[in-house]
């Protein structure tokens, strides 16, 4: 039996609802299935007023053994670095993070709040919040870039805006099961079993971002979102046409482009106007090339695919 | 459009061009917000109006500036059909063309 606690700082909830929405496993799964014991969660959680704190602070102690720590959302830091703002059973949030970190056997991070800091700690910042382990690109964080927790791993971190519910639960079994010391991080410390792939891997439109056709409006069943409509797939770590949402799709499969949400600087440029969906270029160049491909690369290749092109690329692919 | 009707528009707009038709090219979109700025411009345009269009999105019948930027590599442009599917120009073209809204 693995104890889980779930606690949530500046956060909208909507990695809740995605884990709740999980069926390989099921958040039920997780208790019936692999033992899994959820000592408190915002919205499952039935424990109030002293009797939560008594319980979060026998995880502080050891009283109760702390297996796995997830957190939802930033931790805030506002005003003045009190973290008065976000204040949970008596004190602010923050203090809860740091000890019960410190106690607990793994710590996951769930959806871009708690990675990197995500929409809240987009400038100016005003709830000065920071992700466990990262503000954006950047090391640190809320608990320092030396954190690790007791079984010797650092934040799990495992972004997206949501975090797509089978990441969530498949990561939390993992640990809850003894798995932990195979997770492969890569350098944000993610899993790299999910961000190792581009979201581009597997999308139903690379043929037309291999011919250079463009879709030049949303849900148009041909053309690549990459070219003008400011999808990020390409550049995206994450596995979002591997593991489609819902089990049926995805944003880019819908005629949506990719906002890229796993990556740290989500949302990108700050969300300046005229830079959602809406691919960003420099004298009619993409800023952002797929990674890897530069600026020569990519010009040469545009010109060899679009002579290459066959005339089905321009033509509706999925009808109805 | 019809292809016969795209070919026929496709060889009038040649001919304006090649009538000396002066077109605004420059100055070139640099960046994303000059660019919404051109679209903003072209929507405003009747649809109709075809000389107003190539006017304004800097047509010109051979390919352009140091790079020898052209249709042929523009995102917008349909190999086979020959045609500019840009929304807001949505016109039959040629590959050694060229307009400022050329992206790649």
């Amino acid at each position: 039996m693995a104890n889980l606690l779930w606690l949530q700082g500046g956060a909208c909830s909507g990695n809740t609802m995605s884990f709740l929405n999980a069926e390989e496993p099921s958040a039920c799964d997780l208790v019936t299935d692999f033992g899994i014991n959820i000592l408190w969660h915002p919205s499952l959680g039935v424990e109030l007023g002293d009797n939560l704190q008594k319980l979060l602070r026998d995880c502080v102690s050891g009283a109760i053994a702390l297996d796995i720590f997830v957190f939802e959302g930033t931790v805030v830091n506002a005003p003045n670095g009190t973290g008065e703002w976000n204040r949970f059973a008596g004190r602010p949030m923050k203090q809860w993070v740091k000890e019960l970190s410190a106690a607990a056997g793994y710590t996951v991070a769930i959806g871009d709040c708690a990675t990197w800091g995500g929409i809240p700690a987009t400038a100016p910042n005003p709830s000065d919040s920071q992700g466990l382990q990262f503000l954006k690109r950047a090391q640190g964080g809320f608990l320092g870039a030396g954190y690790k927790s007791k079984a010797g791993l650092p934040v799990i971190n495992v972004p997206g805006c949501p975090a797509h519910p089978d990441w969530i639960s498949q990561i939390v079994v993992a640990v809850a099961t003894g798995r932990g010391g195979d997770l492969a991080l890569d350098d944000l410390q993610r899993p790299k079993t999910f961000f190792q792939s581009f979201t581009q891997t597997g999308c139903t439109r690379n043929m037309h971002f291999a011919y250079k056709v463009s879709a030049t409006e949303f849900g148009q069943r041909k053309g690549c979102l990459f070219y003008d409509l400011g999808c990020r797939g390409p550049m995206t770590h994450s596995p979002c046409n591997r593991i489609l949402w819902n089990r049926q799709s995805s944003k880019t499969r819908a005629g949506m482009p990719c906002m890229g949400c796993t990556e740290p600087e989500f949302p990108f440029f700050d969300l300046a106007p005229g830079t959602v969906f809406k691919t960003q270029t420099v004298m009619g160049v993409p800023k952002d090339l797929p990674k890897g491909v530069d600026k020569k690369g990519y010009i040469a290749l545009t010109g060899a695919a679009k002579n290459a092109a066959p005339k089905w690329a321009e033509e509706d692919l999925f009808v109805v | 459009m019809h292809s016969d009707q795209e070919q026929k528009l496709r060889e009038k707009i040649g001919r304006m061009l090649a009538d000396g038709l002066q077109t605004q090219t420059e100055p070139f979109p640099e960046n994303d917000t000059q660019f919404g700025q051109l679209l903003t411009q072209l929507r405003d345009i009747d649809a109709k109006d075809l000389k107003a269009k190539l006017v304004l999105s800097g047509f010109t019948n051979s390919p352009y500036g140091e790079d020898r930027m052209r249709c042929q590599e523009c995102m917008y442009y349909l190999v086979h059909r020959k045609w500019c599917d840009l929304p807001e120009l949505a016109l039959p073209v040629e590959p050694d063309w060229w307009c400022r809204l050329w992206r790649i």
